[in-house]
């Protein structure tokens, strides 16, 4: 049950949680969009031939890097006494999570948005062309899989973050978290590797298994959300005092 | 108000007064299986301050967070005006401040008190009205990161007084206050207690002596007293006197700092011996209990 604040706050919960997290994470989107896009257009400028097949590899990355502000408003909400005080006047743990994931979600957007935007410019500014492979390596591989990565990244964080002890550092969860966010996308990508060691793929199979792997990854974040409100006690949002 | 043993809890919800109390009834809570309260129940209905006290990891932290509705109890249930602690009319009754300061990191003083409004219910006008209450106007710009512990703990407070609620959880609301901001802080929960309901934690006996009406000692995740301040006594009664001239009246008295001690058997005692000190010619400046019997409470 809801009383009429939480369900108006809840709306600009989100709103609120993006603004935040360009405050306290501005440095991982800024970045992530710089470096995304400044990869991207000087593949674009110095080796269109190229830009095809290598510049999706950097999207999911930077993608995932340049949205940890998200989980970095959650981790410090959690050791300050802010889920708490949330939990107190009616959030559910299950609402605190999607607003994480939400909040990384419109970040990874912005960084993959600026970034693929760029690049691209800077590609057909040369005066290439678009061709279905890039069509495939930028919108389906490059960008979904960036979105996937950091639904993993932040869903695997809020876990990680709720189960163990408030620390910062490299050692956080923060300071972790990128490098096992980008964990799908590598896996992808070695089985395409492995796939084409027997021959060329074809683009049916390139989708298949692309698709397979979005799909993995958005069973793996429904089902760790779904199973929030029994896996994860609201004890664990607390504070350790 | 009912202060009663989980033996004598009625079974109906507590809807005496004003329709809204606290009725803690058998609860047994604690951390991820590990129990920190045993089966404590109490009843509170009448507005007035109840500090609660205890040494540290007695479970005062716990018992907040379980009236609060943040802990749900292994055993035994809360309510809140009758209806259980997990219904949202209970806890649009409530008003619940953490020991921690609870400010959210990338939001200024205004725009994090603008977001608690909203939260609660209150109006943007009313932001305006505690910056103003608790002289945090000059803060309102800043981050918390900008703030001393002080400042972040003034901020935390002006929160409780945007919108009025029946019940108030406050868990160490002076810690980390200079004596100046404490004491306007204290006046401002006084006020409130005339008409709220106000459970409030501290550390410090001497401000617990002050404003509490009745004190809720906790010890080892169990109500160990429940009663009314006037009530509750220190093992020993020491009466110190500080005077305008030395006297020879007072010879036989102890000496600590300016003051002249004297052990009585209890406060029923004083008038008497203040008496005679006068009749021999003592001039009196100030006379006070030296000993906090809430210290007794600890051991």
């Amino acid at each position: 049950m809801s009383s009429p604040a939480t369900k108006y706050v809840s709306r600009s919960l989100y709103s609120v949680s993006v603004r935040r997290a360009w405050v306290t994470g501005r440095f991982f989107l800024v970045y992530g969009t710089v470096i995304s896009a400044l990869l991207g257009a000087l593949l674009a400028h110095f080796s269109a031939s190229s830009f095809a097949s290598s510049y999706p590899l950097f999207v999911p990355i930077f993608g995932v890097v340049g949205s940890m502000g998200g989980l970095t408003v959650f981790t410090s909400d959690r050791t300050k006494g802010v889920l708490e005080y949330l939990i107190a006047y009616g959030y559910s743990p299950r609402r605190l999570f999607a607003n994480v994931l939400l909040t990384t979600l419109v970040l990874v957007g912005i960084v993959v948005g600026i970034g693929v935007s760029v690049s691209l410019g800077v590609y057909f500014a040369e005066g290439n062309t678009a061709t279905s492979a890039l069509a495939i390596s930028v919108g389906v591989y490059a960008v979904p899989m960036a979105f996937a990565c950091a639904a993993f990244a932040s869903t695997v964080g809020v876990y990680w973050t709720a189960l163990s002890s408030p620390r910062a550092g490299i050692n956080s969860p923060v300071g972790l978290i990128p490098f096992i966010g980008i964990l799908p996308a590598l896996a992808t990508l070695f089985v395409i590797v492995a796939a084409t060691l027997s021959g060329p793929l074809s683009t049916t199979t390139l989708l298949l298994i692309l698709g397979s792997a979005m799909g993995l990854v958005a069973i793996f974040v429904i089902v760790l959300l779904a199973s929030m409100g029994r896996l994860l006690r609201r004890e664990r949002l607390l504070s350790q005092a | 108000m009912f202060m009663e043993s989980a033996t004598n809890v009625p079974d109906s919800p507590v809807t005496a007064g004003n329709g809204v109390g606290i009725d803690c009834r058998s609860v047994t809570a604690g951390y991820l299986g590990s129990r920190v309260l045993h089966q404590i129940s109490f009843r509170i209905t009448e507005p007035s301050i109840y500090v609660v006290l205890g040494p540290n990891g007695a479970g005062k932290t716990t018992l907040f967070r379980t009236l609060a509705g943040i802990l749900r109890p292994y055993e035994g249930e809360v309510f809140i005006g009758g209806e259980p602690v997990d219904h949202q009319s209970s806890r649009d009754r409530l008003h619940y401040l953490t020991h921690m300061d609870g400010l959210p990191d990338g939001l200024s003083v205004r725009e994090a008190l603008e977001f608690f409004a909203r939260a609660e219910g209150a109006q943007s006008g009313d932001v305006d009205r505690v910056l103003d209450q608790l002289a945090i106007r000059d803060l309102s710009a800043k981050f918390p990161s900008q703030l001393s512990a002080g400042q972040r703990k003034r901020v935390s407070i002006a929160r409780v007084f945007l919108q009025e609620r029946s019940i108030y959880l406050l868990d160490e609301p002076t810690a980390n206050l200079d004596p100046k901001v404490a004491r306007e802080i204290r006046e401002l929960i006084l006020k409130l207690s005339r008409e709220k309901i106000v459970l409030y934690s501290s550390h410090n006996l001497f401000e617990a002596r002050e404003i509490a009406r009745y004190v809720l000692v906790i010890k080892s995740g169990q109500i160990s007293r429940f009663d009314r301040i006037e009530n509750v006594r220190g093992s020993r009664y020491v009466l110190g006197i500080r005077v305008l001239q030395p006297s020879p009246a007072l010879v036989t008295y102890d000496h600590e700092g300016e003051y002249y001690l004297r052990e009585l058997s209890g406060p029923e005692e004083v008038p008497a011996v203040l008496r005679e000190l006068m009749a021999q010619g003592v001039q009196i400046r100030e006379a006070r209990e030296m000993e906090n019997p809430l210290e007794d409470l600890f051991t």
